[in-house]
């Protein structure tokens, strides 16, 4: 799969973050509830950027 | 927090501000592209520093940890959704820069005007985005008077922090326009999360610790872990919330305009990463911060109190309180000197060059210079004014902004896009917004946040349709993209050959 595909993968991150805290967190009063699930939605988006734009390293600038 | 702390504060903060802003210089800038992009040669970190100071505005350390104590994680949420969005650089930064670097462009409205072969477009993109923008900073302003006089007691008056902060914002675009401006950009960005970190840390530890500061939300304040939690994020209200600051990272012209830069594709990458590391421990630390005054200072009168309330705290020294102070100062700072240049760059490129055509570059130049203090002006006088009408076009000003999406996706990635098309999706969408802001923002349920991207997309794609499209234009602009990213495979392949042959 081309790198630049991956992009897909942060749209569906995106997506949860919709759905996940207004539906199945809603009831956890916790802090592994939402605020853990979009703390680690955050980390993955820098991880899928990290490695979607990899690729930026190869480009030459002449 | 004595005034006279308070002023020595200021004081050295500026002596450091002015002597790197003064080091940033390389020689007279010419040129725009020179004054207000650096000569599109920006390294990786500067960059990646100011990009996040020029998001991050006062309004991240007042408001987000006041929309937290307020509304709870949901403020959480509606920040991670903004920061995901900024993922749309890794999609649409190598475009831009391609293009930049190929035509010439100086801002986001110019290229949006050659691409559709439009001067109306570039010239409704540059106002558009004054209407919207010039009140979003004249807000700022006013919330940098407002956090001075409350911290000090107004020891320190409203209208002298508002002037205060304009003149340093006008000094700073000044000394090296654009360069000047990242680099102290910098200085704020790196003295407000190491800051800012520490004293969400101390706070935190003053709790009882993490668990502690759990335990006390859980047990009184458990709606503020959940969402829609107390009521204010009600799940249309985050939708409409969340859709506009989703595509801010392109939809703002201070930030696009970023995207023309960087030196190189591999400074760009660490543009995007820096601040998105930067912009996550930063939105955490906001976030705890509202966490934090909500469970130690459950009954303050406004949510807007809960950064004042903390830093006034026993929990913070007054050492540090001063320093985190003058740091949101800094944060409006740099927000508003970005915004004021990329304005003038809008208004000298694609409003006076437009209308008067044949103008020499160093001309331009010379209009844009003698903008920024006029922009400057003209946000200090709606600070000080106070009109509603100036709230609620800066309230509107993410939605408004929203205008231009369609028209940008558009332009890179649907060839029969057309220059009417984009224009009455700007116009109109603009119209709409502002509109659905003077009567009470909701239509059939749902805010202008939601209707503003179904509006713009809409009118830009039935136009269009409508519409023909300037096939030269289109082609041309496809083809530098293609042309200029292409280099990267045959590098690689250069190297594949390289390699194989040794």
């Amino acid at each position: 799969m081309k790198r630049s595909k991956w992009i897909w993968l942060v749209w569906a991150v995106v997506l949860l973050s919709y759905l996940m805290p207004y539906t199945l967190l809603s009831g956890v009063a916790l802090w592994y509830g939402s605020f853990l699930f979009w703390m680690l939605a955050g980390l993955v988006i820098i991880a899928l950027n990290v490695f979607i734009t990899k690729d930026f390293e190869e480009h030459s600038n002449d | 927090m004595t005034e006279s702390l308070i002023w020595w504060s200021i004081a050295i903060y500026l002596l450091i501000a002015i002597g790197i802003a003064i080091m940033s210089r390389q020689g007279p800038s010419e040129s725009m592209s020179g004054y207000f992009l650096g000569n599109r040669q920006m390294n990786g970190f500067v960059s990646a520093l100011s990009y996040s100071a020029t998001t991050y505005s006062a309004f991240m350390m007042v408001g987000l940890a006041g929309l937290t104590y307020a509304g709870g994680v949901g403020a959480l949420g509606f920040e991670i959704i903004y920061f995901a969005g900024v993922s749309l650089v890794a999609v649409f930064g190598p475009k831009f820069w391609a293009v930049g670097k190929k035509f010439g462009y100086v801002t986001p409205s110019e290229m949006l005007g050659h691409r559709y072969n439009s001067k109306h477009v570039a010239m409704a993109v540059s106002i558009a985005s004054c209407i919207f923008l010039i009140p979003y900073s004249a807000v700022q302003l006013a919330g940098v008077g407002y956090l001075l006089q409350g911290i000090t007691d107004g020891a320190i008056t409203f209208t002298t922090g508002v002037v205060l902060a304009t003149v340093i914002a006008i000094f700073f675009s000044y000394i090296a326009g654009i360069r000047s401006v990242m680099w102290t950009d910098s200085l704020q960005a790196i003295m407000m999360i190491v800051a800012s970190t520490l004293v969400a840390f101390l706070v935190i530890q003053g709790l009882g610790g993490f668990g502690a500061l759990f335990d006390t939300l859980a047990t009184e304040h458990p709606q503020s872990l959940t969402v829609p939690g107390p009521g204010l994020f009600s799940f249309v209200t985050f939708l409409g919330l969340t859709i506009p600051w989703f595509f801010f990272s392109i939809s703002n012209p201070q930030v696009s305009q970023r995207l023309f830069m960087p030196s190189s594709l591999r400074s760009m990458r660490h543009m995007l990463i820096g601040f998105l590391v930067f912009g996550f421990i930063y939105t955490m630390v906001s976030v705890l911060w509202g966490f934090s005054a909500l469970a130690a200072f459950p009954s303050l009168a406004s949510a807007d109190l809960a950064t004042p309330t903390l830093l006034a705290s026993e929990f913070v020294p007054p050492v540090l309180g001063v320093i985190v102070m003058i740091g949101i100062m800094a944060a409006a700072v740099s927000t508003i000197d970005s915004i004021m240049l990329t304005l003038a760059s809008m208004v000298s490129r694609d409003v006076y060059a437009n209308v008067k055509p044949n103008v020499s570059e160093k001309r331009q130049l010379l209009v844009g210079k003698f903008v920024v203090p006029v922009i400057a002006l003209m946000a200090l006088a709606f600070a000080e004014l106070q009109l509603d009408l100036i709230a609620v076009l800066s309230v509107a000003a993410s939605s408004g902004l929203v205008a231009m999406v369609p028209a940008l996706i558009g332009a890179f990635y649907w060839k029969r896009g057309t220059g009417v098309g984009a224009l009455v999706s700007v116009v109109g969408t603009s119209a709409f917004v502002l509109l659905m802001y003077a009567t009470g923002n909701s239509l059939l349920g749902l805010p202008a946040g939601v209707w503003g991207i179904v509006v713009a997309s809409v009118l830009f794609v039935g136009v269009s349709l409508m519409t023909k499209p300037h096939q030269a234009s289109s082609d041309a602009f496809f083809t530098a993209i293609a042309e200029e990213l292409g280099k990267k495979r045959r590098t690689t392949s250069d190297q594949a050959t390289k390699a194989a042959a040794a």
